[in-house]
């Protein structure tokens, strides 16, 4: 206890240089904790928009969809799936979908678009497309053969509520299937891929126009956390084990956005790596001159029989102190910032086209703080500073007593 | 019993010329002594405490506390026995700056590993004897030379070691102060029996040591005994 309050007491014998480095920790860690939340929050946002926009966290299909997608390859018994679905744990929602592709036309104009059927209650459990609605409504069932599309689609069919859409796919058994569509809503998912390429059926007009009779193509699950998704998977599997069914996450379905976070993160951590060797030049420079100083007193303790280790002991508590009240006040600036943000969002507007081109739906990024953040930046701090004070400290306590004492 | 003994002690420094601090010294001190070594600057005085102290090594020649050899024993060792057995009293005071009085006395017990209760009594009851109980919570800042000259020799003394090597513990105060703080060891040597050496250019330290040895040029040229009897209370 003497020892902690003489390094507590050592630490502030240079008042200002000692206040300039706990400034420089501070910072640093704060910056380091606020950034992470920014990145945090952004990831989360990008998931959670592509998670809701139309992937959800997990997808069931029949064997071998995903890599070579077809009509042939349905569920093979949807209700068993459906079931399985019902009985996991942490469910939030699903869907059970129609997918295809096909030719969009009116009188002006066509485009290729990819046909989702859907059950509009189900797919509101799951994605936010009816919260996108910005012109006309949601599909409804009942609704005579209701096409619902996205804005920049309407833009290239100019086609607007009311209107006339004729869908043109190949069919299950091979024939041409052709319907005629009205437009009952234009929604924006933020998503330009979507808003420009998918509309959205009723599953039971879907299923006509495929000649699926009655047959699912997908099925999509959202789970209350995205933590859950490994565990879902193996339990689903297990279930389904005996039907060829493939169930694949989020990011194995959009792999290039595990790798554009897995990418990011790692540019961060690039960052913070020489951020950490910046700061711990200066606080090495703060401790080499208080050990410089004090060569005479580190004498004398040698000398009345403090061995070398409690030397060091004496000056790598003296770096704790120093980080540990950097870290204690970085890190409440730290997280003062995050809770800001993460009340308030981050208006990135001005990036609001590279944004929307990794999915996200707004151009507000609310940070997110988390434990893993706040303790692996608090600790990896402090245990560089504590690092950094062990050069000084060994230098300390090699010292020679008898010429130590006589330093000036 | 610390009985200190030296035999044909040489100590030579090397820089860019040999400088021969201590040759063939050999002497013995009694426990309980009351000893001063004096000579000029650069006679070998400090070299000789530093070694007593387990400081320095000698090039030659054997040091024996105790029946322990110095000149043989490792450096964690060496520390360990300086706590335990050894006071230091330095010319500057080297009290640690950051202490108040009452924290500097319990640094080297509480290195010792005793128990806090136990340290604080026994500097309160020494403060208290050489009356500077007012002074138990001032920094060394706070104190004149003569107050932190003597809250050092308290310290050098707060575990009762069996030697105090003091190295011209008078060279930087006034005769009062100086005649004050040398009442103080010679009581603490009659009282408790703990040797004190002390090297010297001061002729007040010389006067009130029982046994003056005398160096030149590293070696012994004189050593009067004037009195043989050592403090009663010698451990």
């Amino acid at each position: 206890m003497l020892f902690l309050s003489m390094a507590w007491r050592n630490v502030w014998r240079n008042r200002r240089r000692s206040l300039l480095t706990i400034v420089a920790i501070a910072l640093g860690l704060a910056f380091n904790i606020f950034m992470r939340a920014i990145g945090d929050g952004f990831h989360e946002q990008m998931v959670d928009n592509s998670v809701r926009s139309h992937i959800g966290h997990l997808q069931i299909h029949g064997g071998g969809y995903h890599d070579d997608p077809g009509l042939n390859k349905t569920l093979p018994s949807p209700d068993q799936v459906q079931r399985a679905i019902e009985r996991l744990p942490g469910v939030r929602g699903y869907s059970m979908r129609v997918l295809g592709d096909g030719l969009a036309s009116t009188a002006e104009n066509s485009a290729g678009v990819a046909i989702v059927g859907i059950d509009p209650q189900q797919e509101r459990t799951v994605t936010t497309i009816d919260h996108g609605v910005v012109k006309g409504e949601y599909l409804k069932p009942g609704q005579a053969r209701p096409i619902l599309i996205g804005d920049r689609l309407a833009i290239n069919l100019k086609a607007d509520l009311e209107d006339k859409v004729v869908l043109m796919v190949q069919a299950a058994d091979g024939s041409m299937g052709a319907d005629l569509f009205r437009v009952v809503g234009i929604f924006r998912s933020g998503s330009p891929e979507l808003d420009r390429g998918m509309v959205f059926l009723l599953r039971h007009d879907a299923q006509t126009l495929f000649s699926l009779d009655g047959r699912i193509t997908e099925a999509v699950v959202l789970l209350h956390s995205s933590l859950q998704v490994p565990t879902a998977q193996e339990v689903l599997k297990a279930a389904l084990t005996k039907q060829n069914v493939e169930v694949l996450t989020w990011y194995e379905v959009e792999p290039f956005l595990l790798q554009f976070i897995e990418l990011d993160d790692a540019f961060f951590y690039i960052i913070v790596v020489f951020f950490f060797v910046v700061i711990s030049i200066g606080i090495l420079n703060t401790i080499m001159m208080s050990v410089f100083e004090r060569v005479r007193e580190f004498g004398v303790m040698m000398a009345l029989g403090t061995k070398p280790r409690q030397i060091i002991k004496l000056v790598v508590e003296e770096a704790f102190v120093l980080g540990m009240t950097g870290v204690v006040i970085g890190c409440s600036i730290g997280v003062a910032a995050t809770l800001y943000y993460a009340s308030h969002g981050m208006n990135l507007s001005a990036w609001g086209e590279g944004a929307a081109a990794l999915g996200m739906t707004s151009t507000v990024v609310y940070t997110k703080l988390t434990a893993a953040n706040l303790l692996i930046s608090d600790s990896s701090v402090l245990a560089v500073v504590m690092l950094v004070g062990l050069y000084p400290a060994i230098y300390a306590s090699r010292l020679r007593p008898v010429e130590a004492i006589r330093h000036v | 019993m610390a009985q200190v003994d030296l035999e044909n002690v040489s100590r030579t420094y090397s820089d860019h010329v040999d400088v021969h601090a201590l040759r063939s010294v050999t002497l013995s001190l009694e426990p309980g002594s009351f000893v001063a070594v004096a000579g000029p600057s650069g006679s070998g005085k400090t070299t000789l405490l530093n070694i007593i102290g387990g400081l320095d090594r000698p090039d030659q020649g054997v040091v024996r506390i105790a029946n322990l050899n110095l000149t043989s024993t490792p450096p964690d060792q060496l520390a360990d026995f300086r706590l335990r057995h050894i006071g230091f009293v330095f010319q500057a005071y080297n009290l640690f700056p950051v202490l108040t009085a009452m924290e500097n006395l319990e640094f080297i017990p509480a290195l010792q590993g005793m128990p806090k209760a136990e340290r604080l009594r026994r500097a309160e009851t020494l403060l208290e004897m050489v009356g500077l109980a007012e002074i138990r919570d001032k920094r060394p800042n706070e104190m004149s030379g003569g107050q932190q000259q003597r809250v050092a020799v308290v310290r050098a003394i707060m575990t009762e070691p069996e030697i105090v090597l003091a190295d011209e513990p008078t060279a930087n105060l006034d005769s009062a102060s100086a005649s004050v703080l040398l009442d103080m060891m010679a009581e603490l040597n009659r009282q408790k029996g703990i040797t004190f050496l002390f090297s010297t250019h001061d002729p007040l330290v010389m006067e009130r040591a029982r046994r003056l040895i005398r160096l030149k040029d590293g070696a012994v040229v004189s050593d009067e005994n004037r009195d043989p009897e050592p403090a009663k209370a010698a451990r």
